[in-house]
């Protein structure tokens, strides 16, 4: 029983130590905010910024946030269900699963985004005829919307599986034995034993993964859905004030990846308890 | 005769890619027997245990456990594994689970036990080794001699009819591993089924009904642990008693 039992390896006290690190912060938000002004000035010369009237518009970032935030927590959900059949696929026993895992990893992964949203929009979905408006089940969805979120939920999958193929890999084959010794079959070796494993390894990537899935989502512009992005954009090419629009609309997409950056860091705390087993 | 026997090993032949690790191998333990197999590393003794519990595939032979054929292609594993235990040598516990979800997790998610009975039964396991107050403790928090004794348990829970050991006290430190000896001999003593893949010859001697001699991937020689100790046939069981016994 050594739970408490904490090894300080810079050898100093904690309260030094916590004061060390709100000084460093502080120093470097100084400087940075000293770099900012300077450049803010030296810019203010030339370009009058006008701040006042550019935030007038919020009501207009807001609509894109709202899509935005949607688009990207459906195609989180679709892209991370879909990312872990196929790592289960590229860890099949059978080789056909195998290889088809394999051909869809490393077909979209190797493409660009933007290559892959062209072809779903303007190739795959007039193909289907469906360009304005899909029926699913009797739901009515607008076209550019069901597109993007399909052309991100499967190009996203194919990096999401890649991250869970590795937690899973990184769970010792011999918990693998264990379980199926007890008579569990694979899939409830899976899911009790190595998949709640592998979770806590991947929490990191795939928090970074989600992080890009979001960013990612801005490219749905070309498809003229009217996410941040788009909206950003319309709605300041008529007006004077383009620096002060993408710099709010940066800080937009801060607030939404930075939370989810500290998200990540909660998860990975909360599943730390009951550590791990060395492997001998 | 056959069917008194409870592990049936009929002329078992094993290869590692190239490598032929298990050359012919026989053996039949009767129920409520203790067989200790006692060898040099790399004598096939842990992959004749895998074998037995179908974890390895067998190129040739034959192995029936209670009358049921391992390797047989309409065997159900899942189903014949249930009766049979296996304790690894790193224990290979389930790090994410408490002590008491390790042992309740086979008999709810494979037998469908309600969990108050599986905690039940779980807590009277602990409580007979002594440790019910670990119960919510997690793995990494118990000793090598405590987590061994819970891995035990883990397989005791599912009831199984056989036990296999595979070098249960070789990760543990010394003043450790007679808790968990102890814990075996109690098995061996309520005539559970156990073959234990051991160099612990003092265990063997008291406990085992015959112990086997493993090299080259033969059991070169099995006997009585009397007629083991006292007249080896086979040079090579010799010289390893020799070894044993000038420690």
């Amino acid at each position: 029983m050594t739970p408490d039992l904490k090894l300080e390896v810079t050898g100093q006290p904690r309260e030094y130590r916590a004061l060390k690190l709100a000084l460093r912060v502080l120093l470097v938000s100084a400087l940075m905010a000293i770099t900012l002004a300077i450049i803010y000035w030296v810019l203010s010369q030339n370009y009058p910024f006008r701040w006042r009237p550019a935030l007038q518009h919020l009501d207009a970032f807001n609509k894109g946030l709202v899509l935005t935030l949607q688009v990207s927590a459906v195609a989180m959900i679709l892209g991370a269900a879909l990312g872990l059949l196929v790592a289960l696929a590229r860890l099949s026993p059978l080789f056909f699963l195998r290889d088809m895992g394999t051909l869809y990893v490393h077909s979209l992964r190797n493409i660009p985004f933007l290559v892959f949203i062209l072809f779903m929009y303007f190739g795959v979905a007039p193909a289907f005829q469906s360009g304005a408006a899909v029926d699913l089940f009797g739901w009515h969805i607008d076209g550019r919307l069901f597109w993007g979120i399909l052309a991100l939920s499967l190009f996203e999958a194919s990096f999401i599986s890649e991250i869970f193929r590795a937690g899973i890999q990184s769970i010792h084959p011999t918990q693998m034995e264990a379980a199926r010794s007890l008579g569990m079959n694979y899939f409830r070796a899976m899911r009790y034993v190595v998949l709640p494993q592998a979770f806590r390894v991947v929490i990191p990537p795939l928090t970074g993964e989600l992080i890009a899935l979001v960013k990612e989502s801005a490219l749905l512009m070309v498809i003229s859905l009217p996410e941040l992005t788009l909206t950003a954009r319309q709605q300041g090419s008529q007006l004077p004030f383009q620096f002060e629009f993408y710099t709010i609309l940066a800080a937009y997409y801060l607030a939404i990846t930075l939370p989810l950056a500290g998200l990540s860091y909660l998860l990975e705390r909360k599943f730390k308890i009951g550590g791990r087993e060395e492997v001998s | 005769m056959s069917q008194h026997n409870m592990i049936e090993v009929k002329d078992l032949h094993k290869w590692f890619a190239r490598l032929h690790v298990l050359r012919g191998v026989s053996l039949s333990i009767q129920e409520g027997e203790v067989v200790v197999i006692a060898g040099a590393s790399g004598s096939g003794k842990s992959t004749l245990l895998r074998c037995i519990n179908g974890l390895e595939k067998i190129q040739s032979g034959q192995i029936t456990v209670d009358n049921i054929s391992i390797h047989a292609s309409k065997t159900n594993l899942n189903k014949v594994r249930q009766r049979i235990g296996i304790v690894f040598q790193s224990y290979n516990l389930f790090p994410h689970m408490t002590v008491l979800r390790n042992i309740t997790i086979g008999p709810m998610k494979v037998k469908g036990m309600m969990s108050t009975r599986a905690n039940e039964r779980a807590m009277n396991l602990l409580k007979r080794i002594g440790i019910a107050e670990k119960a919510q403790a997690y793995p990494d928090q118990l000793s090598g001699g405590q987590r061994q004794r819970v891995a035990i348990l883990r397989a005791l829970a599912m009831e199984p009819k056989v036990m296999l050991f595979d070098e249960p006290t070789s990760a543990l430190d010394p003043e450790m591993i007679s808790e968990v000896l102890d814990l075996m001999r109690e098995l061996a003593k309520e005539k559970m089924t156990m073959i234990v893949v051991s160099h612990e010859m003092g265990f063997a001697r008291e406990v085992a009904d015959r112990i086997a001699f493993m090299a080259d991937g033969q059991i070169v020689e099995i006997a009585p642990p009397q007629e083991f100790f006292s007249h080896p046939k086979d040079e090579r069981t010799r010289s390893f008693i020799e070894k044993v016994l000038a420690v």
